[in-house]
């Protein structure tokens, strides 16, 4: 089977001649679950940006849904593949909810009572029911998380595309979303750097390092491996870091141990 | 600060709002027109539009303080600019400020300005609380208007939004740290927040659009709420165009 995703060395330069990512190779099946880890500046974003045709490749080539993206089928990817950017202050930007909501589906040409009642079915699938005439800027963190993934679900994607989606969320905001992202069917591809998250989401992981692919594999394997995790300057849980470098000669303070 | 409040009332149910833009911009229009064509002292009839204008407001469901206060900020600005007129319009004095006299022409002229811009402003500040942005940009595309147009148009409300969302942020980071002691540093300091907002917003702004890009934007502003010019927006439309003609009209014959 074709895959949904087809990467094949793919470059991308910013305007001022550095590179961002070089040479990567990527292949996403439908119904794959990936993560793409890496740390800050390694390229996860700028790799993200293409899949949704808001960069057009330098050099190589991006196929989604046996579609090479180009500036003639951009509108089209853009239909099956769905972009949630990291911060949701920057995809919320209608005066209400529902508005916002409806946005894509009344730029793919649907009818605004179409759209009206797809958004008000998505946010109730997600918990927001009742919020619909709100603003954006008066919903809590999470609140804006959901909202924001409801304005890409809304058009119904092949393929959910996700940058950070848990930056900013507190412990329950967190669990929310990952519950609820485990619930859906849709194709992920999820840009992160907490290795929580991308153990309960994906699948597989592909690690990014100074805009190259390091290494893919197994979630479960590449995510124990905490050396290798360190070396590509991906942060293992706090706690782990601070009991291995400790094993043996310290216990965590404890005011009640004297 | 946020800007969402200037139309809050396109969201309230009334038969204003139940009119396409389109409809509402052109009566915009034809008031606004019928205003500045009436002739100079023409009071009763100024009065007229003006009972309209309250008229429509209260259809509207636009309170009368709200309308005060909104038709009062751009009217500042028409007074400003026609002082002028009450002292270099040539007439029968009136009365002598110093140097300077006031004519009864200049009087004429003077009230007529403020009288017609009451109207006009009045009329404009219903348009837009009660039509969202996008649908008076939508109105505009209805007019034929060139599409550069309707879309910078567009691309500026969006502008406007990460800039007053920017401000926000930044004011309340000084805000933390008790700024804004002194008049004299309060002043400096909205200086320096007005431009690193500007400059953040740039960049704030080049993300959203990419945000909107990624959900099938294609430089034109889609509205939920889209009505079909019907034949009761018509009726009312031209019931307004023939009150405001017959006003404007009966204007110069009782002259």
């Amino acid at each position: 089977m074709a895959p949904l995703i087809e990467i094949t060395d793919l470059a991308y330069r910013y305007p001022d001649g550095t590179p961002a990512i070089a040479g990567i190779s990527l292949s996403v099946q439908s119904g794959d679950r990936v993560a793409i880890l890496g740390p800050i500046g390694a390229g996860k974003s700028t790799l993200l940006l293409h899949l949704n045709g808001l960069l057009l490749p330098q050099s190589g080539s991006v196929t989604v849904d046996g579609m090479k993206v180009t500036e003639e089928t951009v509108r089209e990817v853009r239909s099956r593949v769905g972009l949630v950017f990291q911060d949701p202050d920057d995809q919320l930007f209608l005066p209400t909810l529902l508005e916002d909501v409806a946005f894509g589906p009344l730029n793919e040409g649907k009818a605004p009572r179409e759209a009206a009642a797809r958004a008000h079915g998505v946010l109730a699938d997600l918990g927001l029911a009742g919020s619909e005439g709100r603003a954006a800027h008066h919903l809590s963190g999470g609140q804006k998380r959901l909202a924001a993934l409801a304005t890409v679900l809304v058009s119904r994607p092949r393929v959910l595309v996700l940058d950070e989606p848990t930056g900013n969320l507190d412990a329950e905001g967190r669990a929310k979303l990952v519950r609820l992202l485990q619930e859906r069917d849709e194709t992920l591809v999820v840009a992160t750097h907490d290795l929580e998250v991308a153990r309960a989401l994906c699948s597989r992981c592909v690690v990014l390092d100074r805009g190259k692919i390091a290494t893919q594999g197994d979630s479960a394997r590449l995510l124990d491996d905490a050396s290798f995790l360190q070396q590509h300057r991906l942060t293992v849980p706090l706690g782990d870091r601070v009991l291995r470098s400790s094993s043996g000669t310290r216990s965590p303070k404890n005011p009640h141990n004297h | 600060m946020s800007f969402h409040h200037l139309d809050r009332y396109a969201y309230i149910e009334s038969p204003i709002t139940d009119t396409p833009p389109v409809v509402r911009l052109l009566g915009t229009v034809v008031v606004a027109v019928g205003a500045a064509a009436l002739p100079l002292g023409a009071w009763g009839h100024m009065a007229v539009l003006a009972l309209l204008v309250g008229l429509i407001a209260l259809l509207a469901r636009v309170p009368a303080r709200v309308m005060l206060l909104r038709v009062s900020g751009p009217l500042a600005f028409v007074v400003l600019a026609s002082t002028a007129v009450l002292f270099l319009v040539p007439g029968q004095p009136v009365f002598h400020a110093g140097p300077v006299v006031v004519t009864d022409a200049g009087l004429l002229r003077f009230g007529s300005a403020i009288g017609r811009a009451v109207v006009a402003l009045g009329a404009a500040v219903i348009l837009v609380s009660t039509t969202g942005f996008p649908d008076l940009v939508s109105a505009f595309r209805d007019l034929r208007l060139p599409r550069v147009v309707t879309t910078s148009l567009g691309l500026a409300y969006r502008l406007l939004y990460t800039l007053v969302d920017e401000i926000e942020r930044i004011e309340r980071a000084a805000r933390s740290r008790n700024v804004g002691a002194g008049a004299r540093r309060r002043r400096q300091l909205a200086v320096g927040i007005a431009a690193t907002a500007l400059t953040r917003s740039f960049a704030r702004g080049e993300r959203t659009y990419r945000a909107m890009l990624a959900r099938g934007y294609h430089g034109e502003m889609p509205s939920l709420r889209t009505r079909r010019v019907d034949a009761n927006s018509l009726i009312g439309l031209g019931l307004l165009t023939v009150t405001v003609l017959a006003t404007t009209i009966s204007a110069y014959m009782i002259r």
